[in-house]
């Protein structure tokens, strides 16, 4: 075999790889550029539907729908978002957080204009296990605080009855006791105020 | 001739040659990602698409890659595409995007990528490249596939998100976490290999 030269051996190789890197940074750049305006009303479209949800506003799911219904009914007061609705209806909803198995559960949690009872809860974003701590999306579970008042314990899944029980979830108790400490500091937090 | 080689590249890869119960690459998200099939659908497809491209991609440049810089412009490629895939579902599946989480981005160190570019894509041409890395996406797809519908089918009762069982199944929490997956995967390669391989080494 012959002896490849200093170039061939050194600089080549430095020339080349820098050569694959820019085009490849190029290429992933414009691609997230080109999609970067979908990407942040994906984002917003999903923070205000949760907002919605949280207050029990009902909305249609779309986008167009959402940011119509959001526009027209919510005002945004930095710690908390007030709803005001045609129908006189008056919410208040706040964005929470709290470590959950194995990474943060972000929530936004809606109270009546009494700021006792919780009108919704949904989810923003979490990490749980899929299929056993991530089932805190599905809507049984979210729906449940509806109505009650807390601050809450956890039981058995599918036997919650009084104000102050929540179902757990089978084979989630670290996470379903992770949600009820979410919900439980928000109720004793000023935030809300309870009592005052 | 040149037919047989396609086909050969084709079928390998789904039968004898499966890079998940024959070479046992792509364990990892073999376990992760099939508790659930619709997580599984997305995941597969990713990994198709990348295997395919950057495979394709490879062998396009592989006479021109200096050998002792090789790896770093595989992973380059490789991670190009995972990032494409990333993007795409962000912009336009984002609910698919949110599920799915960090594992399309862990389609970068999935082995059979790489492996196929190693041990393929460097030594032939562009267009069987493809073909052999499209494969290998496939036979990885329909394995993880199947381990996802009995996981999710005994794990939860449903199938897609679908109920399938009724409420006299208790589901059974372990298919869906990780221990699942060993034991699911495990059965499938011991059928496999006595039912399938065992009649091919007696004929």
């Amino acid at each position: 075999m012959k002896t490849k030269s200093f170039y061939a051996k050194r600089i080549h190789p430095l020339v080349f790889m820098a050569l694959v890197t820019i085009v490849c940074i190029v290429l992933t750049a414009a691609l997230h550029l080109y999609t970067l305006e979908l990407v942040e009303e994906n984002e917003q479209f999903f923070l205000w539907r949760s907002i919605l949800d949280a207050a029990a506003i009902t909305h249609d799911g779309t986008p167009s729908n959402v940011v119509q219904i959001f526009n027209e009914f919510v005002t945004d007061e930095g710690d908390r978002y007030v709803i005001n609705t045609d129908d006189g209806i008056k919410r208040y909803v706040f964005a929470s957080d709290g470590p959950g198995l194995w990474g943060t559960i972000s929530v936004m949690i809606g109270f009546e204009e009494d700021l006792n009872t919780f009108s919704g809860v949904s989810i923003v974003s979490q990490t749980e296990t899929p299929g056993l701590g991530a089932r805190i999306e599905e809507p049984w579970f979210t729906a449940q605080f509806a109505g009650k008042q807390g601050p809450f314990r956890v039981v058995e899944e599918g036997t919650a009855s009084s104000d102050d029980e929540m179902d757990g979830i089978t084979g989630a108790t670290r996470t379903s006791e992770s949600f009820r400490n979410i919900m439980n500091r928000l109720l004793e937090s000023d935030k809300v105020g309870r009592g005052q | 001739m040149a037919a047989g080689k396609y086909k050969k590249a084709f079928l390998e890869p789904l039968g004898k040659d499966n890079p998940v119960f024959v070479q046992i690459l792509g364990i990892c998200s073999t376990l992760a990602v099939t508790n659930k099939l619709d997580n599984t659908m997305v995941m597969v497809i990713g990994v198709m698409f990348t295997t395919a491209l950057s495979s394709w991609t490879i062998s396009l440049m592989r006479k021109a890659i200096p050998d002792r810089i090789r790896m770093m412009v595989e992973t380059l490629v490789i991670a190009t595409y995972v990032i494409i895939v990333d993007i795409f579902l962000k912009a336009y599946y984002p609910e698919m995007w949110k599920q799915l989480g960090p594992y399309v981005g862990l389609i970068i160190t999935n082995c059979i990528v790489m492996g196929r570019i190693e041990a393929f894509a460097l030594q032939n041409k562009p267009l069987l490249s493809l073909v052999d890395g499209l494969a290998s996406g496939m036979g990885y797809a329909y394995v993880l596939l199947i381990i996802a519908f009995f996981r999710e089918l005994m794990g939860t009762g449903t199938l897609w998100g679908y109920q399938i069982l009724g409420s006299w199944w208790t589901s059974w929490a372990i298919m869906i976490m990780p221990p699942g997956g060993f034991f699911m995967l495990a059965i499938f390669i011991w059928v496999v290999r006595e039912a399938v391989f065992k009649e091919e080494a007696n004929e």
